[in-house]
């Protein structure tokens, strides 16, 4: 489902038959953005990966800032601004990025590119059917285009950026189309929301997405304080309670209300706080529908949506039933890392050691798409890393990921995707531990895999001869990447 | 998909060679290898019609439609005749023709062994066997050796099609856990009505049963005439004992690396015990992951794991722990411990079916359910996962094939999974329509091993309630007990079901 979501990664919009004055504002705010970026390559994680280019769009907002999607400049090497009224081309930086949330805020290094624009303005969630224009740069032409639409929906949806995080976002019938990304949805004036993706003609007709303003807001009131912390999670999974057995069995009356947790991650904000079994009774003292809906601002909404607009270090608060008894709990707010397994990857290379001609890279959702592993144990440390807690006896799950065949390799291809256990005496819980574990000199590496799978013996002085026939043979610039660990 | 031969018939672990066309032989090139059998094996083989069905897994009280498998059987010693099992396998209805004026007589199954792909038929009508000349069996094939391919034209015109014997190796049977020596042989074959299994000769002996025949090479897998040897023996005897195995895992060690770090001499040879199972007989028997295996009795084992067979050269050594030996027997193994020799005196069994946490086949077994209030229970097996498809691997739960995959390395105790496969939705059902295929860890607050395990808690709800504990989200349900009684005779009403539970 979200293999089809496209994000659509450049577009600016403007009104085709808008008023005269419309037009001009808009040509104020509006910026084109070119970027050259350089995709990793997580089979040859040596490589500095292959380049490519896109546009798309974005506009000013207060501050001499540039507001755009996180996709269409990740992984940038090189980034240009330009605008409609302005012939010259200003190089840009990434000044905040959040992957979770696919927004970015862009710093120009030449500020006479402010002259003569117009930072745009933001409003609130606009009403279901109520119209709105989009602006960017789309697929058909050079300059800005506009097309319109009316407010389709407004509910919880996958971010294909990092493909993990869900967040509110605006359904619109206007056309979103590649090079519309980053662009504005205006209604009266106002940025209602930043065009980011849509489906596919082959899957849906007229389906475009929009990050609302409150995703916006809370974005730019992250990086006020000089740095972007990310959204928080309350890391519970909750189940219905739809069932009249199961609410009288918990004690509970039919009275439409609670939902109860399945399950406490226990790296997460919960862990300690909530357990499973508990019944939320209300969030914040909004009470929670026996579906997970709670009332805000006029809107039946998930609950999660209470939690979204929290930060870093923020508490919430609910009322839990648990044994048959009511008590308050405080759950100060946190990330998950776990999660980011899951979740795609930008801006940093592939990690990885290489040794003897084999190459362990940890597991991650770059990995997977890369390798397209049909190795069942690969897949359930991967489908299962969160669920069964994988990561506290693998906060890093290290794959043997490919071998570059020499002689000193020769009879190990058959342990190819195995799950690196120990090395010599060393448990290896991380990419680090692997490092570390063949810096120690020894007579013998001896690999052990999890599972009953035989060991890989790799001698230090067959290692040494082959060190520098591999790299050659195979153009390998680094023998490793450490750097860039995703564990807390 | 014109994968004639092993690509479908995994998913079943059946073979069929008669399905899609007929093999791509040119006329020329097939004519003169084929000739007219001499008359004595005319009456050595007979035409074998199973109308087989076999159990829906999806839905456990139902079976699948009926389908039918035409093949031809060898008349053996005793008034029995020797076919493939998975020719017979949940067989409903089998019928036996003459090749000659096509007189019809009704057989059952007498012994089927669904891992070593044989079965015998017992006839119902002695009569049958007049003017019929039993086979006699020969283990006497070796690799450039020429066997004769049994046939039957429609009219009942026995061919025979020369084949030549291109290796003899221990290789995958029908049901992917369990390999026995196996003749590959080079053989042009034209598709016939009854090539599902066919009887391959030498000398007017039985030397082999055909079992997979893929028509792009030309080469027919065959169930090898000791593997035959050995069933019709242990089919002598009653209870049925088969074949025994040892119970692991090897893998080789040639890497010169892995040789010098387990100070493994040149002249050693010896392969490296990976896997062993728990309850099987090298375990039982002392046997450890990461022994180095020498020899089993005076044959030296070589760092690939083969040994030298006086006639099939070099040949795994599987073969030794299965088809050369019996259960009950025992074999020496010598191993290398840190760096010590050591011999260890092996007793060989069967692993039964049964044995397994997740069975890797079930043919002909009904499958086990429990309905409690519209929530469907079973205990996992194989062919439950193999319902989602050739793409099983993929499609199916990843929880359920990760158990199945690695169940001798998961489950230490002897235990079945028992899990929720489905929901027929009722009012008791309300709120949980969305769950299925969840492992069930306790049901009113009892742990749960076996599907017996669960019917008995299922008798004693807690406080009027039924717990129902998963290892996944929700992790737990309840169903409302006196409401869940009350409405069974409605749910069996409602969706038409046989029975509430088969245990």
């Amino acid at each position: 489902m979200t293999r089809c979501l496209v994000l659509a990664a450049f577009l600016l919009v403007s009104h085709a038959f808008a008023q005269t004055p419309k037009v001009l504002d808009i040509r104020k705010s509006l910026v084109r953005i070119t970027t050259t970026s350089q995709e990793p390559d997580y089979k040859v994680p040596w490589n500095p990966g292959s380049i490519s280019g896109g546009v798309g769009a974005g506009f000013v907002i207060d501050g001499e800032r540039i507001l755009t999607n996180a996709h269409v400049v990740s992984n940038a090497r090189f980034i240009v601004v330009e605008r409609e009224d302005d012939s010259q081309r200003y190089p840009a930086v990434v000044q905040f990025v959040g992957h979770d949330c696919d927004l970015a805020v862009l710093h120009v290094l030449d500020k006479s590119f402010f002259q003569n624009t117009r930072p745009l303005g933001f409003g609130g969630i606009p009403a279901i059917e109520s119209p709105v224009s989009v602006y960017g740069y789309p697929i058909g032409g050079e300059r800005l285009s506009v097309t319109r639409g009316i407010i389709s929906r407004i509910d919880f949806q996958t971010y294909t950026h990092s493909g993990i995080d869900s967040h509110l976002t605006v359904q619109i019938d206007a056309a979103i189309n590649p090079g519309n990304s980053g662009g504005p949805v205006m209604q009266d004036g106002k940025v209602v929301g930043v065009a980011f993706q849509g489906y596919s003609g082959e899957v849906a007709q007229n389906v475009g997405y929009m990050i609302p303003t409150p995703v916006i807001r809370r974005f730019l009131k992250d990086i006020v304080g000089g740095r972007y912390d990310g959204y928080v999670d309350l890391s519970i999974t909750y189940f219905k309670l739809l069932n009249t057995a199961e609410r009288h069995a918990l004690g509970l009356p039919d009275n439409e209300q609670g939902v109860m947790v399945s399950s406490v991650s226990s790296e997460g904000s919960s862990a300690g706080k909530l357990r499973q079994g508990d019944v939320l009774l209300s969030i914040d003292d909004h009470p929670i529908a026996s579906d997970g809906f709670v009332q805000l601002d006029g809107e039946r909404v998930d609950m999660s949506e209470i939690v979204e607009r929290k930060f870093k270090g923020d508490q919430v608060k609910f009322d839990v039933w648990r044994d048959k008894t009511s008590l308050v709990v405080q759950v100060p707010l946190q990330g998950n890392w776990p999660y980011l397994i899951q979740a795609n990857h930008y801006d940093s290379p592939p990690r990885f050691v290489l040794f003897g001609g084999l190459v362990f890279q940890p597991l991650s959702k770059n990995f997977m798409d890369a390798y397209q592993v049909d190795d069942l144990r690969l897949r359930y440390f991967y489908d299962f890393f969160i669920t069964d807690e994988i990561y506290q006896e693998h906060p890093e799950v290290i794959v043997l990921s490919n071998i570059l065949p020499d002689p000193v390799n020769a009879y190990l291809t058959d342990l190819r995707f195995q799950v690196v256990d120990q090395i010599n005496s060393h448990k290896i819980r991380t990419l680090d531990d692997v490092a570390r574990a063949f810096a120690e000199k020894s007579d013998y590496y001896v690999i052990r895999f999890v599972g009953s799978v035989r060991p890989a013996v790799l001698e230090r002085s067959a290692v040494e001869q082959a060190r520098n026939r591999i790299l050659a043979n195979y153009n390998v610039q680094n023998e490793q990447y450490v750097d860039g660990s995703v564990i807390r | 998909m014109k994968l004639l031969f092993v690509g479908i018939c995994i998913a079943l672990g059946f073979v069929r060679i008669t399905c899609a066309e007929p093999a791509p032989t040119p006329q020329d090139e097939r004519t003169p290898k084929e000739e007219p059998a001499p008359p004595e094996q005319k009456s050595s083989v007979v035409r074998v019609n199973s109308t087989n069905q076999t159990f829906d897994f999806f839905r456990p009280w139902s079976k699948l439609a009926p389908f039918s498998r035409r093949g031809l059987g060898a008349v053996i010693d005793g008034g029995k005749i020797l076919v493939t099992a998975e020719l017979v396998a949940s067989s409903n209805y089998i019928e036996l023709e003459k090749s000659d004026g096509g007189e019809k007589s009704i057989a059952t199954v007498d012994v089927i062994d669904y891992e070593a792909n044989l079965a015998t038929l017992t006839v119902a009508d002695p009569k049958f066997f007049e003017n019929l000349q039993p086979l006699k069996t020969t283990t006497e094939v070796k690799t450039g050796d020429t066997l004769s391919v049994l046939q039957m034209e429609s009219n009942g015109t026995p061919v025979s099609t020369k084949a030549l014997v291109t290796s003899v190796e221990v290789g995958r049977y029908a049901i992917e856990d369990s390999g026995y020596l196996m003749f590959r042989l080079s053989c042009p074959l034209q598709f016939r009505e009854n090539s599902f299994t066919l009887p391959i000769v030498k000398d007017d002996k039985l030397a082999a049963f055909l079992m997979r025949y893929d028509s792009r090479s030309q080469t027919v897998d065959a169930i090898a005439g000791p593997v035959i040897e050995h069933f019709l023996s242990a089919a002598a005897q009653v209870p049925y004992k088969g074949f025994p195995r040892a119970g692991l895992v090897f893998s080789p060690t040639r890497d010169p690396q892995l040789r010098r770090y387990l100070k493994l001499q040149d002249s050693d040879g010896g392969v490296y015990i990976n896997q062993v199972d728990r309850n099987g007989p090298a375990a039982k028997s002392g046997i450890q992951e990461g022994d180095i295996l020498l020899a089993i009795d005076d044959k030296q084992v070589d760092p690939d794991g083969n040994y030298l067979h006086p006639i099939y050269g070099k040949l795994s050594i599987t073969h030794l722990t299965t088809t050369e030996a019996y259960p009950g027997q025992k074999v020496v193994m010598t191993i290398l411990r840190n760096g010590a020799r050591q011999k260890i005196s092996v007793e060989l069994f069967r692993r039964s079916v049964a044995d397994y946490v997740v069975e890797p086949y079930s043919v002909g077994q009904p499958p086990k359910y429990y309905i409690l209030g519209g929530l469907v229970f079973q205990e996992l097996t194989r062919q439950y996962l193999r319902e989602w498809g050739n793409n099983w691997l993929k499609d199916a739960p990843q929880r359920l094939v990760y158990y199945d995959r690695f169940q001798s390395e998961l489950f230490p105790e002897k235990r079945k999974i028992v899990f929720l496969s489905q929901i027929l939705p009722t009012r008791d059902t309300v709120g949980y329509e969305q769950i299925s295929n969840l492992v069930v860890k306790r049901l009113n607050g009892r742990k749960i091993l076996d599907l017996a395990q669960f019917a008995e808690a299922a008798a004693h709800p807690v406080a009027g309630y039924h717990k129902i504990e998963f290892e996944d989200d929700p992790h737990q349900i309840y169903l409302d007990a006196g409401q869940v009684e009350q409405d069974a005779a409605e749910l069996q009403k409602i969706y038409s079901l046989p029975a509430l539970q088969r245990l």
